[in-house]
């Protein structure tokens, strides 16, 4: 009899502990938030609403910006999530359905040429390409200072970026190349360059000196320079680099609109903005925040930015994958 | 075949043999389909792969990997076996220690170890570097080689072992009264003894580097192999293949299997068979000859320590955020893991808890059906239940992918998708300590009970059940270790949200955060260690006895 009772005890044990997350996530004022962004970007929001949104319960369901736009569309006719915070307006507007167009306090802060005209989604970060350098490992070669730098057969098997078919960063940052530099100072580049099929190896690996130059993002790239590891330095290319701004947005009939739009509004607030900046690196939107100020990064306005078409980037995608995987193969 | 029919067991065997076909057969039916049918144009896998020299490459290497793992692994591990089996050295009792480390350890934490000691940046690469010594690269065939080997040795130490002292050493001395030299009477006369034993444990590290995800991913560096590259098709962020992942994994069963064939084909010919064999009495070593080959014991020793005793380290210091620093110590990393995201934790606890319980009753219920309740349906169960051997992780996700992503069960995205990977991974080895203790349970005991008038139903839960109580505790403890450190299939099949440790662990440490990693591993060593010490401490349960 006494096996019987803690055996039911053990089972409803169990079903407590399986249902506890859920349980915790109930209660007024709460809501779900959907992101793609690492758990230190996370966090800082966390923190920041803990104090602006008191008394609200935030959850999150982190995954790949891909992966969750598709759990959202199997989801549409019941949706699960409030509030997609982010990725790019490319990927966003294969899943248009998805969203509510709203217009965030604070939306009027940021550039006019990043606001979307129906408001589908709103301004949430930028990025900006850089050279990773490793210093340490460049064994007497001088730095690059632009993409033409790297171009040169003595930086052979000293670069690193990730896989274009599976990163849009590296997506990005070739698309620009071949725009800027031409077929030739693609196929040059490709002679050079090792490609990792995971994204985060690429700063991973120059921060441990497995290579001396990755091409990645400003924010990956600086995490190592905050955390005092002297002899990365982040070069913004002088002939011009790549930049992409993040998205997020309320989503069409979200469980908990009212408390959505808050978040909405918090993150496009200069608080959030610079707590994102300062612990997660985030370059913020709002023009009215000074970078400088926060971080060792430079102003938006004193990086030379070549401008590709975005939109043109993205119909021409399984065109260049091909052309780019054809040079790789060439080359090795 | 009539009285069959009327069998109670009979029903259960053909719902349990329909059970295994619907989660079991289908989604390894379903990877080989899709291998051969690609969609209308786009030809099948296998033409992909004849055409594409990186993937005949990845294929290449992960056998020559294997190859060099597999040597490796036994110049370790069966001289240690041999040196523990025949003789006695200081510091002895903490070999008998090593198939609880290896056991316990996750491959995360070992990838992750070996990265923070000999990494690129690591501290014992810093330290030699300093003494003017440089390090070939971590990543690539150093790091695969070394890293592999240092824990599947056990394998070939616990496989080596038992044979050795299964071996009868008055055979030795008789072939030395028949004037044999020493040398020439163990080389001719124990030497095929334990020769199939080696050959046996050899396959199996084989099949397991073919199948080893984590130290390949983490540690492959620029080299292609099979299982990364069958992970990346399955995984690719923006566009997933399904035909190439299907042909990839239908490669790695394909050579898994084959190689588990040759393993039971050696096993079954081996030649001689001691009967009662008397195993040597160990002989005390001394001198300095001792004292060098102990401390060679203690090295091997102490390396199989170092991932345990490096994420203790790594989770008490501090870092801004990939950055560590060294020699500052703090506890935010674990406050922020058990306070802030203790997701994965829950996660783990109730996934791993669910998987363990099914799995157990399972077993019993297999076992007891093959070994004691023979009809013509326990076969087909009993050679099904050994499929799972032949699936690494990353297969056996794909399958699970494959089989239930839509259609009459959407199991993709739900929490049931990865206990069922759980279940299918860990089944074989509950199934084995079921059916062993079960040929230790004497059938009379259960004759008399249904003699006395008990259905045999009943008699199987009050008679035949609280017998094998023990075994199924001790599987159920080993499922339980093992089940909370599985990465390969969960990572294929998890969706946002559910991650568990080990995926937490994997992800940080491609991020680069290793303090954090450090911290979630800090954490799955207690909730591996804690049921071990538990069962073995409190209810003395013998977890190894059928190991070893």
């Amino acid at each position: 009899m006494t096996f019987r009772t803690t055996r039911r005890a053990a089972l409803a044990g169990i079903g407590a502990l399986a249902a506890a997350p859920r349980a915790l996530a109930q209660g007024a004022g709460q809501v779900v938030l959907y992101t793609s962004n690492p758990a230190q970007a996370v966090e800082v929001v966390m923190d920041v609403a803990a104090k602006a949104m008191a008394g609200t319960k935030i959850s999150t369901v982190t995954g790949g910006s891909g992966q969750l736009l598709r759990r959202m569309e199997a989801e549409a006719a019941r949706p699960q999530a409030d509030v997609f915070w982010t990725s790019s307006a490319n990927t966003l507007g294969q899943f248009k359905q998805l969203f509510e167009p709203y217009k965030p306090a604070g939306l009027s802060a940021m550039p006019a040429a990043l606001h979307h005209p129906q408001d589908l989604w709103a301004p949430a970060n930028q990025h900006i390409c850089v050279l990773m350098v490793n210093t340490k490992q460049l064994g007497g070669l001088p730095a690059p200072r632009t993409y033409a730098d790297i171009l040169h057969p003595r930086f052979k098997g000293k670069l690193i970026i990730a896989d274009p078919a599976n990163s849009s960063t590296a997506y990005t940052i070739l698309w620009g190349i071949e725009r800027m530099l031409g077929a030739d100072g693609l196929k040059a580049l490709a002679q050079n360059i090792r490609v990792t099929a995971s994204a985060p190896t690429v700063f991973r690996s120059v921060g441990q000196g497995e290579f001396p130059v990755g091409l990645t993002f400003e924010s990956n790239a600086y995490t190592y320079v905050a955390g005092g590891q002297k002899e990365i330095a982040l070069v913004y290319p002088e002939d011009g680099t790549f930049t992409t701004t993040e998205f997020y947005s309320l989503v069409k009939g979200a469980p908990n609109a009212a408390t959505a739009k808050r978040l909405c509004d918090l993150f496009a607030s200069k608080e959030l903005q610079t707590a994102l900046l300062e612990i997660a690196f985030r370059r913020p939107t709002r023009s009215d925040i000074e970078v400088g100020k926060y971080v060792q990064l430079p102003e938006m306005t004193k990086v030379k930015v070549f401008a590709t078409d975005e939109e043109d980037a993205a119909a021409q995608r399984t065109a260049f994958l091909a052309r780019w995987a054809a040079l790789v193969a060439a080359a090795n | 075949m009539r009285q069959e029919l009327r069998s109670v067991w009979f029903w259960i065997s053909l719902a349990v043999l329909a059970l295994l076909c619907v989660f079991l057969v289908y989604p390894v039916a379903r990877i080989f389909l899709a291998s051969i049918g690609g969609p209308a144009g786009a030809g099948s896998g296998w033409s992909i792969i004849a055409s594409d020299i990186r993937y005949q490459r990845a294929i290449a290497n992960t056998l020559l990997l294997g190859g060099a793992v597999t040597t490796v692994s036994l110049a370790i591990g069966v001289p240690l076996a041999y040196l523990t089996a025949r003789h006695d050295y200081p510091g002895k009792s903490v070999v008998s220690i090593l198939p609880l480390v290896t056991l316990v350890t996750p491959e995360v934490i070992v990838a992750q170890t070996w990265l923070m000691m000999l990494g690129n940046n690591g501290l014992l690469r810093r330290w030699l570097l300093e003494a003017g010594l440089e390090l070939p690269s971590f990543y690539g065939w150093f790091g695969l080689v070394t890293s592999m080997s240092f824990i599947y040795y056990a394998y070939a130490y616990i496989g080596t072992l038992a044979a050795i002292r299964g071996f009868d050493a008055q055979l030795e001395e008789a072939a030395r009264s028949l004037g044999a030299s020493p040398l020439r009477a163990r080389l001719q006369v124990m030497v095929p003894v334990v020769l199939p034993a080696i050959l046996a444990s050899a396959l199996l590290v084989f099949t397991l580097v073919v199948g080893n995800f984590a130290l390949s991913m983490i540690l492959g560096g620029g080299i292609d192999l099979l299982s990364v590259k069958t992970y990346q098709a399955a995984v690719s962020e923006t566009s997933s293949n399904p035909v190439l992942q299907s042909t990839l994994a239908s490669v790695s069963i394909s050579i898994v299997m084959s190689m588990l064939f040759l393993q039971r084909w050696i096993v079954s010919r081996g030649r001689f068979e001691v009967v009662q064999g008397r195993g040597a009495a160990p002989t005390r070593l001394r001198g300095p000859g001792a004292l060098a080959l102990a401390s060679a014991a203690g090295i091997v020793v102490a390396i199989s320590l170092l991932p345990i005793a490096s994420v203790v380290a790594g989770a008490f210091t501090l870092s801004r955020g990939p950055v560590m620093r060294w020699g500052q110590w703090t506890t935010a990393n674990l406050e922020r893991v058990l306070s802030r995201s203790p997701e994965p934790l829950w996660n783990t606890l109730s996934y791993a808890g669910a998987a363990t319980a099914i799995a157990i009753l399972l077993s019993a219920i297999i076992g007891y059906l093959v070994v004691r309740r023979r009809n013509p349906v326990t076969p087909l169960i009993d050679y099904v239940t050994a499929l799972p051997l032949a699936l690494s992780g990353t297969a056996l996700g794909i399958g699970l992918i494959h089989a239930f992503n839509v259609g009459w069960l959407p199991l993709t995205g739900t929490a049931a998708i990865i206990v069922l990977a759980y279940v299918i991974r860990r089944l074989p080895f509950g199934l084995r300590s079921a059916s062993s203790t079960l040929y230790n349970i004497p059938r009379s005991i259960e004759e008399a009970s249904i003699s006395l008038g008990v259905p045999p139903g009943r008699t199987f839960l009050r008679v035949v059940l609280p017998l094998m109580v023990p075994a199924l505790a001790a599987a159920a403890v080993l499922t339980w270790t093992t089940t909370v450190a599985e990465l390969s299939a969960s990572i294929i099949v998890y969706s946002g949200g559910r991650e568990t440790i080990p995926i937490q662990v994997f992800k940080l440490i491609e991020g680069g955060l290793m303090a954090q990693a450090s911290a979630y591993g800090l954490v799955l060593v207690a909730v591996i260690l804690v049921p071990i010490v538990v069962a073995t401490r409190v209810f003395r349960i013998d977890l190894f006895s059928s190991r070893a």
